[in-house]
């Protein structure tokens, strides 16, 4: 009996302790470097940020970036489209190794997965109007019919600022509709994301005169309890403020220099 | 009024349940603003589709081949299609293809706002349901009372009127009340088409609070009352119109 | 001259002299005519195109495959909902009838609050709160945004059937129930062996009746964000740079689409109820 107890917990101490050593954080960044691939998860939808080319390969800012993460790991790139639903899931799922999708870095998300810092980027809202209403200011916008996205933090800013309860829809195609029938004179939204739409040809007629309000940081993410791969990021973004890629690449995508990244690139010169 | 304000405020700092549309100005009136859309969609909504529901089960009786074959298209398209994409194809895709108006800016707008296009769509929407729950009310009654208006020189429209549409109301009350209900619990679709209703403005509200849960118990709880009271007002109806020897 | 032999013809051919006018059963014609305004939008809107647009058929028959796509979404959230829906208000729907009012009471209670609740917060209610992925011992479980949309979605088809149950149990004539009882049968065995075999027929035309309305409230789950057939219309148009021209003609197709697939199904639920009609 006795000998038996003896062998039962001698096995059960092994199988722990190989599970403890099987579950022991190996080197995130070494871990890529075997696989040879870096996976990252970027926006398809969102031009010019990141955003499908006719033959499918992604393109934009954020793909760039991420190819110049993997260029200096040595590793090839795979890309993974994701949304804001579910882009901090498949980080913690393991399904992405790092993410660059337009998220702002807000202290709810800080819990759950580790947002690099610096932040790479900052985006705050503006309006969308059409080149015939000649605005100059944002004093301008008092009691103009506004169209907005459902759910965006900046709606209650903008009804008690201007007066005019922005009109919400549930999506982004429905707002840009009702802008084109003249539902509202204006679009209130992401400024990145209306610089995005303004270089469809099909809305030639339209503008974004006034200057952004409310600049909210964005932040690149890897998965919580990896500090070699956040460190090798952080400087990566450092030096990319330091030679002004991120301006280069505003450039390259036919958008204006934000206020943010020209900051960056002063400070770590 | 401060005393619920302060309570719930309380409530909050302790156990960190939000029902901030109780303890805070701004949130208690736009809450209060989306229940008023609310009610005075559901009003319309309920009155519209009644009578349409009235004037289309005339209409599948009418003598003229091309009004039955009408009436029965419409029946058709709004039962058997969803009311949202009713309400898209009559707020976006109809709206295009009315005249606009310009304003002093020089800017073209449409003619017609979201809350009166959701509320047209909802009564055709719900319009068609009546006409087929009037026409079963309309067909349970017997011949023989038809006829014994006829005799009594009633025409066509005054037998409607006065014999065979107060006799089909009492008959077909449950159904209808049943119709209305689901009408009811249709409103919250005019959020889609931006109509500041009650769904609407919770969703700014716990956008900009955090209070999810609570919101969603409170527009549980309010349309749920509605239900109820509408309910309630059809029975009492119903009862009131009673008459001995109908129905059961 | 007066017909030969006229009291041989069947009674109500003698006494034929007004009739109420036909009722017109809906037949293909309707649908020919559903067709028929969709093209009347689109070649009006075709006809005010400018030259250098595509035009409304072109378009149309570019984005058919996704659209349809999207619409396959749709049926499936539909018939996922009604199978879980389905199972779950069977057992409602017993609890609903059982003589015990410990099952019965809160059977009431869940049954009205979920017939009574509008379908579209129950559905932001399932979107918001529940997670996106939970553990369950050593099995992950991901809930994609339309997964939570047929949870939410079942829980009235639930409430529904339960209530399609209790009628089609209190159609059955208390004979049966007396003749059964006296026969010797438990009330376990009177349920399963005579009554709900007989009051199986009765739910049909009802529980159809509900997949046709689940179907259609299936476009509800765009609202909340699930890329169902409505929602790449709204992205359709939007990549189409939101042309008036195109608007009714989109949402007349995806009218169209749910036209075909619910019409067939409301046709036979009708041919059903008459064929299965009660007979007190």
């Amino acid at each position: 009996m006795k000998i038996n107890q003896f062998a039962f917990g001698a096995i059960a101490a092994v199988a722990a302790s190989t599970s403890v050593i099987a579950t022991a954080k190996a080197d995130a960044v070494q871990d890529i470097k075997t696989k040879g691939v870096l996976v990252v998860g970027v926006k398809a939808d969102y031009p010019p940020f990141g955003s499908l080319s006719p033959s499918g390969e992604n393109i934009g800012i954020e793909p760039d970036l991420a190819r110049n993460l993997a260029m200096r790991l040595g590793v090839k790139i795979q890309f993974v489209p994701v949304v804001a639903a579910n882009r901090m899931q498949f980080l913690e799922q393991g399904k992405i190794d790092v993410l660059i999708a337009t998220m702002n870095d807000t202290p709810e998300r800080e819990k759950i997965v580790d947002i690099v810092q610096p932040d790479y980027y900052a985006s705050g809202y503006n309006v969308m109007l059409p080149k015939t209403i000649h605005i100059t200011s944002w004093s301008q916008m008092q009691g103009v019919p506004m169209c907005a996205i459902q759910g965006a933090f900046y709606n209650k800013e903008v009804a008690e600022k201007y007066g005019a309860e922005p009109v919400a829809f549930t999506g982004v195609a429905e707002a840009l509709t009702a802008l084109r029938q003249g539902r509202c004179n204006a679009f209130v939204y992401d400024d990145t994301a209306i610089e995005g739409k303004l270089q469809n040809p099909t809305w030639a007629d339209y503008d974004m005169p006034l200057p952004s309000q409310d600049p909210k940081p964005w932040g690149i993410a890897v998965k919580q309890g990896e500090p070699e791969l956040a460190d090798f990021v952080s400087k990566s973004i450092i030096d990319w403020d330091k030679t002004g890629y991120i301006l280069s690449l505003e450039t390259k995508y036919g958008i204006k220099h934000s206020s943010f990244a020209e900051q960056m690139h002063a400070k770590y010169k | 009024m401060d005393l619920i304000a302060g309570w719930f405020s309380h409530l909050n700092d302790t156990t960190g349940i939000n029902f901030t549309v109780f303890y805070d100005a701004f949130d208690r009136a736009r809450f209060l603003n989306g229940f008023l859309v609310t009610l005075e969609l559901c009003g319309v909504t309920i009155t519209g589709s009644v009578l349409m529901g009235i004037l289309g089960a005339w209409g599948q009786g009418a003598r003229s081949w091309l009004i039955r074959v009408l009436v029965q298209f419409y029946i058709q398209m709004f039962r058997n299609t969803p009311p949202l994409v009713q309400v898209y194809f009559f707020y976006f895709g109809l709206s295009a293809l009315l005249p606009k108006v310009t304003d002093n800016l020089g800017m073209q707008h449409p003619l017609i706002g979201g809350f009166i296009w959701a509320s047209i769509s909802l009564i055709c929407f719900a319009g068609a349901f009546n006409v087929e729950i009037f026409r079963s009310g309309i067909e349970a009654i017997p011949n023989s009372t038809r006829e014994a208006a006829e005799a009594l020189g009633y025409t066509r429209l005054q037998t409607y009127i006065h014999i065979v549409l107060p006799l089909a109301l009492r008959i077909c009350m449950p159904a209808l009340t049943n119709n209305l209900v689901n009408l009811i619990k249709t409103t919250p679709l005019a959020y889609a088409i931006a109509v500041p209703e009650l769904l609407y403005v919770s969703n700014q509200i716990w956008s900009d609070d955090e209070n999810v849960p609570e919101m969603m118990l409170l527009l549980f709880i309010i349309y749920i009352g509605l239900v109820g009271i509408l309910v309630f007002a059809m029975h009492r109806w119903e009862r009131a119109l009673r008459v001995p020897g109908l129905g059961r | 001259m007066s017909k030969p032999f006229a009291v041989l013809l069947p009674l109500p051919e003698i006494l034929h002299h007004h009739s109420a006018p036909a009722r017109f059963r809906l037949s293909l014609r309707h649908g020919a005519a559903l067709l028929g305004l969709l093209l009347l939008v689109s070649v009006a809107a075709n006809a005010a195109d400018a030259p250098a647009q595509a035009g409304v058929f072109t378009v149309l028959a570019r984005w058919t495959p996704l659209l349809l796509s999207g619409f396959a979404l749709n049926i499936l959230i539909s018939v996922m909902s009604m199978s879980v829906g389905t199972i779950l208000g069977a057992f409602l729907g017993l609890a609903l009838i059982s003589p015990n009012r410990v099952l019965s009471a809160p059977a009431w209670g869940v049954t009205q609050f979920f017939r009574n609740a509008p379908w579209l917060v129950l559905l932001f209610f399932m979107i918001f709160l529940l997670p996106y992925h939970m553990q369950i011992g050593p099995f992950t479980f991901t809930a994609p945004d339309w997964v939570k949309a047929v949870i939410g979605l079942a829980l009235p088809v639930m409430a529904n059937v339960a209530e399609i149950v209790r009628g089609g149990v209190q159609s059955i004539p208390n004979g049966q129930w007396e003749a059964s009882e006296s026969l010797g049968f438990t009330r376990r065995q009177q349920l399963w062996q005579i009554i709900l075999p007989q009051a199986l027929r009765r739910m049909i035309p009802p529980w159809m009746n509900l997949y046709a309305i689940l179907t259609t409230s299936t476009t509800l789950a765009s609202i909340v964000g699930v890329n169902d057939v409505v929602t790449l219309a709204a992205q359709v148009l939007s990549a189409e740079g939101s042309r008036p021209d195109l608007l009714a003609p989109i949402y007349g197709y995806v009218l169209v689409m749910f036209f075909i697939y619910i019409y067939p199904i409301a046709w036979a639920t009708r041919r059903l109820e008459t064929k299965y009609q009660v007979r007190n």
